[in-house]
């Protein structure tokens, strides 16, 4: 016991001292955090939207001002060639045509919505706002109570921030980045070293080394992701709605079985070049096919049943499901289940392989 | 009773480009190396010195054979063994970030003791070195503090291997006395080299190995005396080591 937390303090002063290593770490989730939180703050700014007005009347001059009260929403009207453009260019999210026989005799308008249908996400968003705004109107102008009195909250739209969605997901890949990195690629550089070999010269035992490396290395991940995560609410503003413990052990666990794949790798690869060609192999398909950067179910039927078998893809959803709806950890079965079972793959594989002589040598 | 002694040691390892087949990297090595000695292993590259040594360490597995360092049987109870051999290994790449202090005060731990670095640095003159990094130490003090981390648990036989190979006539010299000193101190030394000059300055007694065998054993006096009996040569100067020493002094450079 005493040889394993030497070992663990050892490895986390080394660790605390390579700035290179903790840069790299943290390097690409911020890098993300802040291209998609800090850059895109739409949210924020109010959305522009374009309004051609072909009827110029009492009741079209009520709508503008209908949506303008709205303070989420910025009013521009003009020509609609102006605000085609505009909406082209990406400088307004939508244009809302309305046309000459937009009045309250006429049964019924139609309203052409101009937008760029690669904001699909953002346009979604709008329309029920902008129909909500025709049904106001078209319910004071027949001065009727509506019949059903709803009020049409947000709940969608606050948690369908990409960074939302995208934090859980980076925090989930520093999981596996920072484990498979912390056995794999460590034991290959301490056996080409020589250092395993100079360890074992003591009367350390296999067993104490590893305890000692896989405490140091949940130490570290727990404090790198607990360090992302702080960005992420503090700076942010990323809801965390689910229990923190739970979350801690999610991380546990996905380390657990990361650092047990590494383990393996290392044994496998017998040069720095070979394990990062397999690291890179193991780790770089799970980066785009788990659900990271956009959701496994927006991806062909194909595609999603390979991101099934995938570790991270379980390790991403259980905490997103935890950060980010709250869901208990211990009510995610199929998550649970999946994960145990690549527990179970990745220490087998690693004890199986796990040559400790020739590891040493 | 000897204090190292290795039975037939063997080692087979597979034959480079080929599955099926071995070679003897290490051919039925026996040795008796007596408490008190400095006893050197002698050979060209890939003799087999450094297998030999590590299976007597338990460093490598044994494939057949037996070794006892004090009577404790290598293969039975390694971890005893460990606990009271220093091992000095040729890599001398140690953690990147570490200090000397702080290596030291780790293999110290890992024989369950608290020493001082500090003291073991003195013992191998660093003791100035003690926050610096491995890879900021020249040749000679990285061997110096190669020997002093072989040193954390005072073990009672040390095992060099090629202690001064790469080092400067100065260096190496110094290496030299430091080894005499730990003899003096009553630790029984057990180091490879390929070095004549070394193996005749330093050893009390020799084994020459060659492909995986031992060829010959005894005093350096009476190998001499058996396999080159005639004098060389009168000696009427000295060679360039000499004149390199005398050049540039004696005095250690690092």
């Amino acid at each position: 016991m005493n040889s394993t937390l030497a070992m663990a303090r050892t490895l986390l002063k080394i660790f605390s001292r390579d700035r290179q290593a903790i840069f790299f770490t943290l390097f690409f989730p911020i890098t993300f955090m802040a291209i998609f939180g800090f850059i895109n703050t739409g949210d924020e700014d109010p959305i522009e939207i374009g309004i051609v007005d072909n009827a110029e009347n009492e009741l079209s001059a009520a709508f503008i001002d209908n949506l303008s009260a709205n303070q989420l929403f910025s009013i521009t009207v003009d020509s609609e060639d102006a605000l085609r453009e505009g909406v082209t260019e990406g400088d307004i999210a939508l244009t809302l045509i309305l046309p000459e026989g937009f009045d309250s005799s006429s049964a019924q308008s139609d309203l052409t919505m101009l937008v760029d249908a690669a904001q699909a996400r953002q346009t979604q968003m709008l329309r029920p706002v902008v129909e909500q705004a025709l049904l106001d109107i078209e319910r004071n102008l027949r001065n009727s109570e509506p019949l059903f009195s709803l009020t049409v909250s947000d709940v969608q739209a606050r948690s369908q921030r990409y960074i939302d969605f995208l934090v859980p997901g980076l925090l989930a890949l520093t999981i596996m980045q920072i484990s498979v990195a912390g056995s794999g690629y460590n034991i290959v550089e301490y056996r080409r070293k020589g250092i395993l070999k100079r360890l074992f010269v003591t009367p350390i035992r296999p067993g104490q080394f590893i305890g000692g490396l896989v405490l140091a290395r949940l130490a570290i991940t727990v404090s790198q992701v607990a360090f992302l995560l702080g960005v992420a609410v503090l700076l942010l503003e990323v809801p965390v709605v689910g229990n923190l413990v739970e979350l801690l052990l999610l991380i546990l666990l996905g380390s657990s079985i990361f650092l047990s794949l590494g383990f393996w790798m290392g044994s496998i690869a017998k040069t720095q070049q070979s394990i990062m060609l397999l690291g890179n192999l193991i780790t770089l398909p799970q980066m785009f096919l788990s659900g990271v950067f956009f959701s496994v179910e927006s991806m062909p039927a194909g595609l999603q049943a390979i991101a099934k078998l995938l570790p991270l893809t379980w390790l991403v959803s259980g905490v997103r499901e935890v950060i980010v709806n709250g869901v208990s950890l211990f009510a995610q079965i199929p998550t649970l289940i999946a994960l145990a079972v690549w527990l179970a793959i990745a220490l087998t594989l690693a004890i199986r392989m796990f040559r400790w002589k020739e590891v040493a040598a | 009773m000897a204090i190292v002694r290795s039975d037939e040691l063997v080692k087979r390892y597979p034959k480079p480009g080929s599955k099926s087949e071995t070679f003897l990297a290490v051919d039925e090595v026996s040795l008796e190396i007596e408490a008190g000695e400095i006893f050197g292993i002698l050979g060209p590259n890939g003799a087999g010195k450094t297998t030999t040594l590590e299976m007597i360490e338990g460093l490598t597995d044994i494939d057949s054979g037996e070794a006892f360092i004090d009577g404790i049987s290598v293969r039975g109870r390694p971890e005893m063994v460990k606990k009271i051999i220093g091992v000095q290994l040729q890599a001398n790449e140690y953690f990147d970030h570490l200090t000397l202090h702080d290596l030291l005060s780790l293999f110290s731990r890992l024989f369950g003791r608290q020493d001082d670095p500090a003291t073991l640095l003195a013992r191998v003159n660093l003791e100035e070195k003690a926050d610096a990094k491995p890879a900021a130490l020249s040749g000679g003090q990285k061997q110096r503090f190669s020997i002093a981390s072989a040193l954390v648990n005072d073990p009672k036989v040390l095992f060099l291997d090629e202690p001064t190979t790469g080092l400067d006539p100065q260096a190496k010299r110094n290496i030299w006395r430091l080894i005499e000193e730990l003899n003096e101190a009553g630790v029984t030394i057990v180091l490879t080299t390929h070095n004549m000059e070394e193996a005749e300055h330093l050893c009390g007694r020799l084994a020459i190995m060659d492909h995986g065998r031992i060829i010959e054993q005894g005093s350096p006096q009476d190998l001499i005396m058996k396999h080159a009996p005639e004098p060389p040569e009168a000696r009427l100067h000295g060679n360039l080591e000499d004149v390199f020493l005398k050049l540039t002094g004696h005095a250690l450079r690092e």
